[in-house]
């Protein structure tokens, strides 16, 4: 079991009501396989520093969670197929 | 004949080790952005004065932070 940091950056047309619910969806995964997540934070809509696919602004979100390799590789996996994920970044905090 | 430094060097103390902070956090853009320049560009470690291993802590701080645009690449102050 490993500690990751996982931030994800969500497309601005998404209402910002349905961010939690379908984030808690994508991390069923860690779940399913033993892993926990300690804590979700919503930092909400933000401006970018560059526009990305021609958006100027962006919804951000970080997740704490603890767990074996593999199901943070699939969770990250999942994440970019999804149209309205822009980046997502997994880091693993203490290792640096 | 003996040089005669013109400037005396003013021996600058890493911040961080001045702090003991051992993790330099990606998320943390207000502190990032002490170490770049109005154009985004970061700053050397002379200007920056801090030590070998947090410079380089910094500088791949920034890094991950330009990625998830919360830190500009460039930008172009005139």
């Amino acid at each position: 079991m490993r500690r990751y940091e996982l931030m994800v950056l969500l497309d601005p047309d998404v209402e910002e009501r349905t961010v939690a619910p379908s984030l808690e969806q994508y991390l069923g995964v860690v779940r399913n396989d033993g892993g926990t997540v300690e804590k979700v934070d919503i930092w909400g809509r933000r401006r970018l520093a560059y526009e990305i696919g021609k958006k100027a602004e962006g919804i951000y979100a970080i997740v704490d969670l603890v767990a074996e390799p593999a199901a943070v590789k699939e969770l990250d996996r999942q994440l970019n197929l999804n149209e309205t994920v822009l980046r997502t970044k997994l880091i693993r905090p203490e290792t640096r | 004949m003996a040089k005669v430094p013109t400037r005396k060097p003013k021996k600058k103390v890493c911040v961080f080790c001045k702090e003991k902070i051992s993790y330099v956090d990606y998320k943390d853009t207000n502190l990032l952005r002490k170490f770049i320049s109005d154009r985004g560009k970061i700053r050397a470690r002379r200007v920056t004065g801090n030590c070998t291993q947090h410079q380089r802590d910094v500088a791949t701080a920034v890094k991950n932070s330009r990625e998830m645009a919360l830190l500009p690449y460039t930008s172009a102050a005139r």
